[in-house]
C-alpha cells in the first residue's frame, strides 16, 4: 500500500544521550492499497525521530489505521534516513527532493483484530519513503 | 530479493547459528516463550565474514495464532576481529512456510560502519544443523 501522512508541528525534545530527539505527531493521512484502504487516526500517531551523531536518522513511527470498514490497525514502523548533507539539508527546508538521492527505508509492523485483515499480524514489510513538504508517503511492500 | 518486488537488494550475508538446548520459560501473557541461546556460528558476504560468539540467542514467543515471533541478539566477530552487535525481530509461520526477519547492525569499527547505516531482510531456514539466515540489504 501506499501511506500518505501529514506531519503537524514537530516537538523538538533536544540533545539526550543518543543524539537529538525530535517527536512528529501526525495529523492525518490516508493509505490505499489492493487489500486494505482507509485513513491514519491522529492522536497517539506520531513519528519519534532520533538524530544519531553519525547524521543517520532514527525514525521510529506509530500510527493507528482507520480501514475504509471500520478495523483499526496498528502500525509500528523503525526505520533510517540519511543522505548528502546538501540534500538533508534540502528536506530541512521543506523544498521537494527527489527521493533516489537520499537513502529512506522503514519495515513496518501491524497489528489488528479484525478477521479481514490478521493476513498483516502474520508478514514483514519494508518500505522507502519520500518526504515531501507536508509529510512523508510510504510505500510499503509485503516481503513474501 | 525475489520477495520485495519494486525494492532493490542486495547480498549482505549467510548467518547460521548453533544453538543449546531449548530453555522453555513457558506460558507468558504474550504467548509461550522459548529461549534458543546461542552457542557459536559463522556469516559469511562479499563484504563481511566471521564467527558468531557464544552468548547470545534467540527469545521466540509462539503467539495464540500459531505465529512465532523472533526476537534475537548476537555478536558478531568478522576475521578480522571487529565486533558487530547484531539484533532481527521476525516472525515464523512454519503452516505457511514463512520466515523472514529485520535484521539491524551497531559497530563501532570504521570499516564496517556502513552496517550501521542500513536496513536488511533475511529469509531463514531451519536445517538439521541449525538456523540459516539469508540477510539482504535493502537499497
Amino acid at each position: 500500500m501506499t501511506l500518505n501522512v501529514k506531519v503537524a508541528e514537530p516537538q523538538t525534545i533536544g540533545a539526550v544521550p543518543h543524539g537529538s530527539r525530535r517527536t512528529a505527531p501526525l495529523s492525518g493521512g490516508r493509505f490505499e492499497g489492493p487489500r486494505l484502504r482507509g485513513t491514519v487516526v491522529p492522536g497517539g500517531s506520531a513519528d519519534w525521530l532520533l538524530l544519531r551523531a553519525d547524521g543517520v536518522l532514527e525514525l521510529d513511527l506509530r500510527a493507528t489505521l482507520l480501514t475504509h470498514d471500520g478495523a483499526l490497525i496498528s502500525m509500528r514502523s523503525f526505520g533510517l534516513r540519511h543522505g548528502p548533507p546538501e540534500v538533508m539539508a534540502a528536506i530541512g527546508r521543506g523544498e521537494p527532493v527527489d527521493p533516489a538521492t537520499y537513502y529512506f527505508r522503514t519495515t513496518p509492523r501491524f497489528e489488528t483484530a479484525h478477521p479481514a485483515y490478521v493476513f498483516l499480524n502474520r508478514l514483514i514489510a519494508v518500505a522507502t519513503g519520500d518526504r515531501r513538504a507536508d509529510g512523508p508517503v510510504y510505500v510499503i511492500h509485503e516481503v513474501l | 530479493m525475489a520477495g520485495t518486488a519494486g525494492i532493490g537488494a542486495r547480498p549482505l550475508m549467510v548467518l547460521r547459528l548453533a544453538t543449546s538446548p531449548t530453555q522453555e520459560v513457558g506460558s507468558t501473557p504474550h504467548g509461550t516463550l522459548f529461549i534458543f541461546p546461542v552457542t557459536g556460528g559463522s556469516f559469511e558476504g562479499d563484504r563481511l565474514r566471521g564467527r558468531v560468539l557464544a552468548g547470545g540467542g534467540d527469545w521466540v514467543t509462539a503467539r495464540p495464532d500459531g505465529t512465532l515471533e523472533l526476537d534475537l541478539r548476537v555478536t558478531l566477530e568478522t576475521d578480522d576481529h571487529a565486533l558487530i552487535h547484531m539484533t532481527f525481530t521476525g516472525l515464523r509461520d512454519d503452516a505457511n512456510h514463512y520466515f523472514r526477519t529485520l535484521p539491524r547492525f551497531e559497530t563501532a569499527a570504521p570499516k564496517y560502519a556502513f552496517l550501521n547505516r542500513l536496513m536488511a531482510v533475511g529469509i531463514g531456514e531451519i536445517r538439521p544443523d541449525g538456523p540459516v539466515h539469508v540477510i539482504e540489504e535493502i537499497l
